[in-house]
C-alpha cells in the first residue's frame, strides 16, 4: 500500500465488498423472479380455482332449489360480500334478477351449459366511495331455463400487492448494491490506512527504533488487538535488548574489574625478585579470583539460557516435597547462624516445574536470608496453595530492602551498597526471577517479620498450581 | 589407579594428567574419540575420563559404542555444559558420573577415585558396613560405635552410609548433595558442612579417635 490513491482497490476488504455486491445483485434478481413466480402465478391459479368452485356451488344451488334458490344465494352473497366475487344474474331476455352491473358486460353464450371465460372491466366503488376501473376475470353460463349467470373475480387488488413488493425489491436492490460498494470502499480505505500505519511502524522498528508503538484507536477491533499484540511484542523485544545491553555493561564492569585486579597483582608480583612463598600466595589468590570470575560467567550463562527459555524441563512436581527437602537441607545452617528456622508447608502442592531450577531458586533465597539476618533472628518458610496459585515464601528478620530498591535488586548484578561487603555475584535474585518467569510465575518482595530497625524481607514466589 | 583421559584440549588434558598424577594415579591421554574408544577396549583401565566435545567421535557416541561393545570400565563425563538435561543425557549414554567444567582439582580426584570403587561386584549385597569400630547394619538400620548405640535421623543415616561406602576416600560437598540429597545445584553456602558437623558430633564427639576428617579445600573423608 505504498503508492496510488486508489491502491485500496487492491485490498482484500474491497475485493470482498465487490464480491458481496455482485452476490447481492444476483440474490435480488433471484428474489424478484421468485416472488413473481411464486405469488403472481399462484394467485392467478388460486383465483381461477376459487372462481370455478363458486360457479359449481351456485350451479348446485340452482339444481337443488331452482332459480329461486339461486336468487336467494346470490342476494345473501351480495349482502355479505365475501371474497372478491361479483355476480350478475339475468333472465333469458336480459332482465336483471340479481347483480352489481346495469347489464351483462359481455355477450352470453347461446348454448345451454357452456361456460365461457370472459375478461372485462368494471367500475367499482372504492372504500372512500370514489369509483375505480377494475379488471375482472369471469365465467358466464346459460342455464337450461335460459337465464344467464355471470360470476367474476377481481384480480387487481391481489396483483397490486405483488407489484408493490416487486417494485420495492427492484428499487432496493440497486441501493443495496451501491451501499455494499460504498461500504467496501470505506472499510477498504480504513483497513488500508491502518495497515499503512503498521507498515510505517514496522519499517521504523526494522531501522532500529524500538521505542515505536502502534497506535491503539480504541475501536476494539482486530486491528486494535493486532496493535496491542504488536506493542506487547515490541515491548518484550525492547526489554530483552535493553536487558542484554545492561548485562553487557554489567559483565564489562563485574568481570573487567576483577580481571584488571588480577592483572595488576600478577604484574606486581613480576616486579623484582620472586621468592617461592609470595609466588605461591599470589597464585593461590589468583586461582580464587579466577574461580569467582568463572562462577559469575556460569551465572550469566545460566541466566541468559533461562531467559531465552533454553534451560529447564517442566514436569509435574511435588513442590511440598521439594520445599521440605530444601528446608531440611538449610535448617542446620540456619541454627548454626543463630537463627530460628520454622516452616509451614502445605501438603501435596503440585506445579509444572523443573526440580533443579526451583531448588536452586529456593536455595538462593534461603541463602540470602541466612546471610543477611543478624543472629537471634528468624526465618520462616511457607508454602500455600490458594485459588490456583502455589505461593512459596521466605521471610527473614534482616535489614530488608527499601521499597524503592525492590524492583532494582532483581536486575542482574545489582547489589545494594550494604551487600557489597558480603560474598556474592549479584545474580542470585535475578536467577530466582528468571526461574519464576520460566514457570509462568511471579517474584515479589515485601517487608518481612522484623522490627522497625530490621524490617526483614519476605520473598514470595507465586507459581500456577496444578490439581 | 590406571586412568584414561580422552580430551582434545591438550592444555586441559595436561592439567588433568598432572592433577590425577599428583594424586598418585597412572594417567594416559588420547585426543580423539575414535582413538579413545580403541584404547579403552584394548587395555583394562580402572576409570575413564571423557570430554563430551571430541573430534572424530563425540563423547556421547563414543560412550554408547563402548558400552554396547561390552565395555565395563567406569567412566566420568567432563563437559562445559552443566544443565541437568545434559547430565542426564551423559548418564544415559553409559557414563557413571558427570562433572561440569570448570572444576576444582580435588573434585575431579574425589570423583575419579569414587569411580574406581564402583567396579562391579559379584558378591552378595552388603548388609553391614564397618569402618574401624563404627558399624552400620543396613537391615535393622542400627548404628553402633564401640558397641554404643548411636541414634541418627534418616538423612544423617543416609549421609553416614554414603561416607562409609566410600571410606578412606575423599568425598566432596557437591558429591554429597548429589548422592545423599539427590539435588544437582550449587547451594553456595556451607549447608553441607553443617550437616557433617552434626553427624560428627554424634559419631566422633565422645571418642578419642576422630573418624570423620575434613580434607582441606576438597571435602570429607571417613577413615578408620
Amino acid at each position: 500500500m505504498r503508492s496510488g490513491r486508489f491502491a485500496f482497490v487492491r485490498t482484500t476488504t474491497f475485493r470482498l465488498a465487490l464480491v458481496y455486491a455482485v452476490l447481492f445483485a444476483l440474490f435480488s434478481a433471484g428474489l424478484i423472479s421468485y416472488l413473481f413466480q411464486a405469488t403472481v402465478v399462484s394467485i392467478r391459479a388460486e383465483a381461477k380455482s376459487q372462481l370455478e368452485a363458486e360457479l359449481r356451488t351456485l350451479a348446485i344451488a340452482r339444481q337443488t332449489g331452482g332459480a329461486v334458490r339461486l336468487e336467494q344465494s346470490l342476494i345473501e352473497r351480495a349482502l355479505v360480500r365475501v371474497r372478491d366475487f361479483t355476480y350478475q344474474f339475468e333472465t333469458a331476455t336480459g332482465e336483471r334478477i340479481v347483480g352489481d352491473m346495469p347489464g351483462m358486460p359481455v355477450e352470453a353464450p347461446d348454448e345451454v351449459g357452456e361456460v365461457r371465460v370472459v375478461h372485462f372491466e368494471l367500475e367499482m366503488p372504492q372504500v372512500d366511495g370514489s369509483p375505480i376501473i377494475t379488471p375482472i376475470e369471469g365465467r358466464i353460463v346459460r342455464m337450461e331455463d335460459g337465464t344467464v349467470l355471470l360470476v367474476g373475480i377481481e384480480m387487481d387488488q391481489r396483483l397490486r400487492i405483488v407489484g408493490q413488493i416487486t417494485r420495492a425489491v427492484a428499487t432496493a436492490a440497486p441501493i443495496g448494491i451501491l451501499l455494499a460498494l460504498l461500504g467496501g470502499f470505506f472499510s477498504a480505505r480504513y483497513a488500508a490506512r491502518r495497515a499503512e500505519t503498521l507498515t510505517t511502524i514496522t519499517d521504523a522498528v526494522m531501522s532500529g527504533d524500538l521505542t515505536q508503538r502502534v497506535p491503539v484507536v480504541g475501536s476494539g477491533d482486530e486491528f486494535d488487538r493486532l496493535a496491542e499484540q504488536l506493542n506487547a511484542m515490541l515491548a518484550r523485544i525492547e526489554n530483552l535488548i535493553s536487558a542484554t545491553r545492561h548485562a553487557g555493561d554489567a559483565i564489562a564492569h563485574d568481570l573487567r574489574s576483577p580481571l584488571s585486579r588480577l592483572r595488576n597483582r600478577i604484574e606486581g608480583a613480576l616486579i623484582g625478585p620472586i621468592d617461592e612463598v609470595t609466588a605461591r600466595e599470589t597464585l593461590g589468590i589468583t586461582v580464587e579470583e579466577i574461580d569467582h570470575i568463572l562462577l559469575t560467567f556460569d551465572g550469566i550463562l545460566r541466566l541468559s539460557r533461562l531467559s531465552a527459555g533454553a534451560e529447564g524441563k517442566l514436569a509435574r512436581l511435588n513442590l511440598s516435597d521439594l520445599a521440605s527437602e530444601i528446608s531440611e537441607l538449610f535448617e542446620p545452617a540456619c541454627e548454626d547462624a543463630g537463627l530460628l528456622f520454622s516452616e509451614a508447608i502445605a501438603d501435596r502442592v503440585h506445579v509444572m516445574g523443573d526440580k533443579t531450577l526451583l531448588a536452586q531458586a529456593l536455595s538462593n533465597v534461603l541463602d540470602n536470608a541466612v546471610k543477611y539476618s543478624p543472629p537471634g533472628g528468624q526465618i520462616v518458610l511457607k508454602l500455600k496453595a490458594q485459588s490456583g496459585r502455589a505461593s512459596l515464601s521466605v521471610a527473614d528478620t534482616g535489614p530488608g530492602i527499601p521499597v524503592e530498591d525492590r524492583t532494582r535488586v532483581i536486575e542482574r548484578f545489582v547489589r545494594l551498597d550494604d551487600a557489597r561487603t558480603k560474598q556474592g555475584s549479584g545474580l542470585g535474585l535475578s536467577l530466582v526471577d528468571a526461574v519464576a518467569d520460566l514457570h509462568s510465575g511471579t517474584l515479589s518482595l515485601q517487608s518481612g517479620d522484623g522490627d522497625s530497625e530490621n524490617p526483614g524481607l519476605k520473598v514470595i514466589m507465586s507459581l500456577p498450581a496444578m490439581d | 589407579m590406571r586412568v584414561l583421559v580422552i580430551e582434545d584440549d591438550l592444555e586441559h588434558a595436561d592439567f588433568i594428567q598432572r592433577v590425577l598424577g599428583d594424586a598418585g594415579h597412572q594417567v594416559e591421554t588420547v585426543a580423539d574419540g575414535q582413538g579413545g574408544l580403541s584404547k579403552a577396549r584394548a587395555i583394562e583401565y580402572d576409570a575413564l575420563v571423557v570430554d563430551r566435545m571430541l573430534p572424530e567421535k563425540p563423547g556421547l557416541v563414543m560412550m554408547k559404542e563402548f558400552r554396547n561393545g561390552g565395555g565395563k570400565t567406569p567412566a566420568l563425563f567432563l563437559s562445559a555444559l552443566s544443565d541437568v538435561d545434559n547430565r542426564v543425557e551423559g548418564l544415559r549414554a553409559g557414563a557413571d558420573d558427570y562433572l561440569a567444567k570448570p572444576f576444582a582439582p580435588e573434585e575431579l580426584i574425589a570423583r575419579v577415585e569414587a569411580l574406581g570403587r564402583r567396579q562391579p561386584q559379584d558378591e552378595a549385597p552388603v548388609t553391614k558396613l564397618t569402618v574401624g569400630d563404627l558399624e552400620m547394619d543396613l537391615l535393622s538400620r542400627r548404628v553402633e560405635r564401640n558397641g554404643q548405640r548411636i541414634d541418627l535421623q534418616p538423612r544423617e543415616f543416609k549421609l553416614l552410609e554414603f561416607l562409609m561406602r566410600h571410606a578412606g576416600q575423599t568425598v566432596t560437598r557437591t558429591m554429597l548433595l548429589e548422592k545423599v540429597w539427590n539435588y544437582h545445584f550449587d547451594p553456595q553456602t556451607n549447608v553441607i558442612d553443617v550437616h557433617i558437623s552434626r553427624l560428627r558430633a554424634k559419631i566422633d564427639k565422645e571418642f578419642d579417635r576422630q573418624l570423620l576428617q575434613t580434607v582441606r579445600g576438597a571435602g570429607y573423608c571417613l577413615q578408620a
